[in-house]
């Protein structure tokens, strides 16, 4: 679902990749799954799902999943902005944004 | 959440530590007449909690130094370094670390937290990049966040994960301070400094050690990482303590690559907190003056870290690090690192229990600090009580402490 060009953490630089926008739906996708091997164990969790209250979530587990998704995207995930990441939607919105800069 | 119930919170993740059966956090220590006795709940025993990594808290002459001062200057400044806090004392120990450091200038502060808050903050703002190694201390991540930089944390250890961070930012990487630690104080595990200078240069970024445990125990004159790796002159920053090494209380900033007067005028945590006490002052340049002329504590220390690193490792624990004056012995729960550590406090002897939040990667860890005042006797009690939490919690047979251990 994550195309293939931005797997590549290579050294492409930034203007050399390719064009290729990541939709808000493939970082819910991507959340999704990795979510699915740790806490859902193989269950989908909804967007709306709150990380810490709803899924359960640790602080250090959070930060887990924020470094999943820097290596899969190839962004940095500034943790200034963590206090407003709730949901899985508020993440992947933020992750999204950080994939077009 | 209401405020009171953030309390009620508080009090819940109390309980839980409580309900593991012992008391381990804020433990009452009354430090009995040397560097490594004291009573704990009526019981005398060995600490090996205390980061007194050189033991010079009890040095005669240190404590002397302490004496003097309280007597000719008083208990106290009653100001701040910029307002009527400033005696010569605390000029003098200024000069006295940087030329220590080779550095052209230092600022001393009232402890090494407030170092890394005012400093981290100051240097860094708005507009500007934090890049900080995931482990670091908790003054690091709040003078970060106090900054209004746009802050990212690397992997711990991980210079290749520093690159990728640093490549992301692109040309604001040149505005990026990127922060490590020396020895880092959990699982006494060693920045890959030299590693971590190389890709901070490709870039452009500068570097912020904080050298907190490491100052005094590494480096051939004891000046730090840095001097052990033979990288100082790429190191824009050092941060460090007067609480570990130099036995007191305290913090400093010294650079070799920038003038970092002019910083004082605009770091808050120094014009608005009281200065050091002259006699920590004191004590604290008698204690700097001993380190480069005793080579001999790192030598002892050194050796009693890779004493009971060998034998811990013998008795089949898993080790955060290779032996260094943080020795932590990785548990299977909160609970089994619980029971360890009172039965090591059982045997005479302290260590830090250290659970989930507290501990990276959410690891339940007994944290056991070396100095150089342990006697070979009380390095072989250490050993002997570990080996008794082997025996009864991990199903291993008691090793004989002596002979090689």
């Amino acid at each position: 679902m994550i195309p293939t060009k931005l797997r590549d953490s290579g050294d492409t630089g930034r203007f050399l990749r390719p064009i290729v926008m990541t939709t808000y739906n493939e970082c819910v996708a991507q959340i999704q799954q990795i979510l699915r091997t740790t806490v859902a164990k193989g269950e989908v969790v909804g967007e709306d799902m709150d990380l810490i209250d709803e899924l359960g979530l640790a602080s250090l587990d959070v930060m887990e999943l924020i470094e999943q998704l820097e290596d899969v995207f190839d962004i940095s995930f500034p943790i200034n902005e963590l206090g407003d990441v709730r949901t899985i939607s508020d993440l992947a919105r933020r992750v999204q944004l950080l994939t077009d800069r | 959440m209401s405020l009171l119930e953030k309390l009620e919170a508080a009090q819940r993740s109390q309980d839980v530590l409580q309900a593991l059966g012992v008391n381990a956090i804020g433990a009452t220590i009354d430090v009995a007449g040397s560097a490594t006795e004291g009573d704990i709940a009526g019981n005398r025993v060995v600490l090996a909690g205390t980061n007194n990594y050189l033991g010079l808290t009890f040095d005669p002459v240190c404590v002397e130094a302490a004496v003097r001062a309280v007597r000719s200057h008083g208990t106290g400044t009653t100001g701040s370094r910029l307002a009527n806090g400033t005696y010569a004392c605390h000029a003098a120990l200024e000069t006295e670390l940087a030329d220590f450091l080779e550095a052209r200038s230092a600022i001393v502060f009232t402890t090494g937290y407030v170092a890394n808050v005012g400093v981290i903050s100051t240097l860094a703002g708005p507009g500007d990049v934090i890049v900080l190694d995931a482990d670091s201390h908790a003054s690091i991540y709040e003078g970060a966040k106090l900054s209004g930089a746009e802050v990212y944390r690397f992997r711990h250890n991980d210079p290749d994960d520093l690159d990728k961070r640093l490549r992301r930012l692109g040309e604001r990487a040149s505005r990026t301070l990127v922060i490590v630690e020396g020895l880092y104080s959990m699982l006494g595990d060693v920045s890959p400094l030299k590693q971590i200078c190389e890709v901070k240069d490709r870039y452009g970024a500068y570097l912020l050690l904080d050298d907190a445990h490491s100052f005094g125990t590494m480096g051939a004159t004891g000046r730090g990482l840095a001097q052990a790796e033979g990288v100082e002159d790429q190191v824009d920053f050092v941060t460090g303590t007067f609480s570990k090494s130099l036995g007191s209380v305290g913090g400093y900033c010294a650079s070799r690559k920038h003038d970092i007067n002019p910083l004082r005028a605009q770091i808050r945590a120094y014009m608005f907190t009281a200065s050091s006490t002259p006699s920590v002052i004191a004590s604290t340049r008698a204690a700097l003056h001993l380190i480069g002329r005793r080579p001999e504590l790192r030598t002892r220390l050194w050796g009693n870290a890779k004493r009971v690193h060998s034998a811990l490792a013998g008795l089949g624990f898993t080790l955060g690090a290779d032996a260094s004056p943080v020795i932590a012995t990785i548990m299977d729960s909160p609970q089994q690192a619980a029971d360890a550590w009172q039965m090591l406090l059982d045997a005479g002897v302290y260590v830090n229990l250290v659970v989930p939040p507290g501990a990276p990667k959410n690891m339940s860890i007994l944290r056991c600090s070396l100095s150089a005042a342990h006697t070979p006797d009380q390095i072989s009690q250490i050993i002997n009580a570990y080996a008794v939490v082997a025996e009864h919690l991990m199903g291993r047979p008691k090793a004989v402490a002596g002979g090689s251990l």
